[in-house]
């Protein structure tokens, strides 16, 4: 029964990525997205880590998503009926490919400093004590690299406009 | 819990929220026409049964038999299935509320988080049914819809934050078991940042400009008709219900103690307290002006909950 639940889950979550690969209207990219970000929360909430799950549905399906969709409604009017299909590259797939393997790589490395996070409020709480204790140098750099990227963004959009 | 049982549960939540959700619809409408009625000096609904009680059915008839019209523009697949984005999170989210002392349909650790992140999904619904109409109207209601939504999650994420710093748990029962009356002046400021951002995620009066009738018709639904229409009119009382019940329970100290059904009659009393507050703002104040709308939700109200989030860290490290 929980090889059936995982099996159907992940099958949701493919389909929701394969249909960002060959969408060609942008609304059916969105929605395929929506579906793979949603399958990865249910991926979270099957493997016991609640956490997880209800920040992914926070961040990336209401947070991330609707921004995606609210920026490309806004931008991209005459065009998101005939969009451009991705067309394959051996260039983008090999970026691709690389990205993959850097994450298998930490992911392997990162084994010993895991924490369980599969315990209810106990999970919470160790969550927290690590983020705002141990690795708090850490996540404050992150939130900072954010925050220079976001910028680096506007800077760069606006220096197009005057172009 | 197995699987099978899990499925159960799943089915009867699902269908337990829809029906709370229906019900509060009834009600709700009745209630906002006396509401509004009242504060009119007129009467309200008063032909159908006593007290125009039975109006909102003989409406819901009407509704259900009326033609569902799918626009020569529409896009039909994202235009018939956006109404169920709308109002699916919306009910799911309401199964995380407690609903009487130490008891909630879903009660996971997490619940505060899950309560505030699920609705967020119905933005992409709001999104997708005003673009797929095909109509200038629609479309613009549904990015006013979404950048509101958006922004306004940030205040009401904050201010429900403070109630989880004080309670120690982001677990909705034991923030509601830990209530103490002398946090109601404490977090007098937070509430009222929840109850006005809870107002605008809903998209009600005064902030419905994305569905003004004088300039957009009926924003992001103008092309709905019948039962789709009235998915998303239920997901609005929906939203309102979640958020009342919701904010009793953690801001109010929701049944203080009181087990069982009791419990849950004082829970709802205070809930129907919040409903009609809101009713009362909504047919009170004049709609705001969509840049106001926006300065609103980022400089008072997240100022405000940021301030009041520092107050209550100051008085947290004391207990």
């Amino acid at each position: 029964m929980s090889a059936v639940s995982f099996w159907l889950i992940a099958l949701v979550a493919i389909a929701g990525a394969w249909t960002v690969l060959v969408a060609r209207e942008t609304i059916r990219l969105i929605a395929g997205l929506g579906t793979f970000l949603l399958g990865i929360a249910g991926l979270y909430l099957r493997f016991a880590m609640p956490l997880l799950a209800a920040s992914q549905v926070f961040l990336y399906v209401g947070g991330v998503l609707a921004l995606f969709l609210f920026a490309i409604m806004a931008l991209r009017r005459d065009e998101d009926r005939a969009g451009p299909a991705v067309r394959f590259s051996v260039v983008h797939a090999s970026v691709a490919a690389g990205i993959f393997a850097v994450l298998v790589t930490a992911l392997r490395d990162v084994g010993a400093a895991s924490v369980d996070v599969t315990a209810g409020q106990d999970a919470v709480d160790a969550v927290g004590a690590l983020l705002l204790g141990r690795f708090l140098p850490a996540f404050e750099l992150v939130g900072g690299l954010l925050f220079v990227a976001l910028v680096a963004v506007l800077a760069i959009s606006a220096g197009e406009d005057r172009r | 819990m197995s699987g099978a049982a899990g499925l159960a549960w799943g089915v009867a939540g699902g269908l337990g929220a829809g029906s709370a959700i229906a019900l509060a619809a009834l009600f709700g409408v009745w209630w906002e026409r006396k509401v509004s009625a009242r504060i009119q000096m007129r009467f309200g609904p008063q032909q159908a049964g006593p007290f125009g009680l039975l109006q909102t059915l003989a409406d819901t008839v009407k509704l259900v038999l009326k033609e569902d019209i799918l626009p020569s523009r529409a896009d039909p697949g994202p235009f018939l299935r956006a109404p169920l984005v709308v109002f699916v999170p919306i009910a799911v989210s309401l199964l995380a509320v407690p609903l009487s002392a130490g008891w909630a349909p879903l009660d996971t650790s997490v619940g505060a988080l899950f309560f505030l992140a699920v609705p967020s999904v119905s933005v992409l619904g709001v999104l997708v049914g005003g673009w797929a109409s095909g109509n200038t109207y629609a479309t613009i209601g549904g990015l006013r819809g979404a950048a509101q939504m958006v922004s306004y999650e940030v205040p009401r994420t904050l201010s429900v934050l403070s109630m989880v710093v004080l309670a120690g748990s982001m677990r909705p029962v034991g923030m509601m078991a830990a209530w103490r009356w002398w946090w109601l002046p404490l977090t007098a400021v937070a509430f009222v940042v929840y109850i006005v951002s809870s107002i605008a995620e809903m998209n009600r009066g005064p902030f419905d400009i994305p569905e003004a009738e004088s300039e957009l018709v009926a924003g992001y639904f103008a092309d709905y008709s019948g039962i789709r229409w009235a998915i998303f009119m239920m997901s609005e009382y929906g939203a309102i219900l979640a958020a009342s019940l919701f904010g009793a329970a953690v801001f109010l100290g929701g049944s203080h103690g009181v087990p069982g059904v009791a419990g849950f009659a004082i829970l709802l009393t205070e809930a129907i307290a919040i409903v009609t507050l809101v009713m009362w703002v909504k047919w009170t104040f004049p709609r705001f002006r969509s840049d106001q709308l926006m300065a609103l939700a980022w400089k008072v109200l997240t100022p405000m909950a940021l301030v009041q989030l520092a107050v209550v860290g100051l008085v947290a490290a004391w207990l």
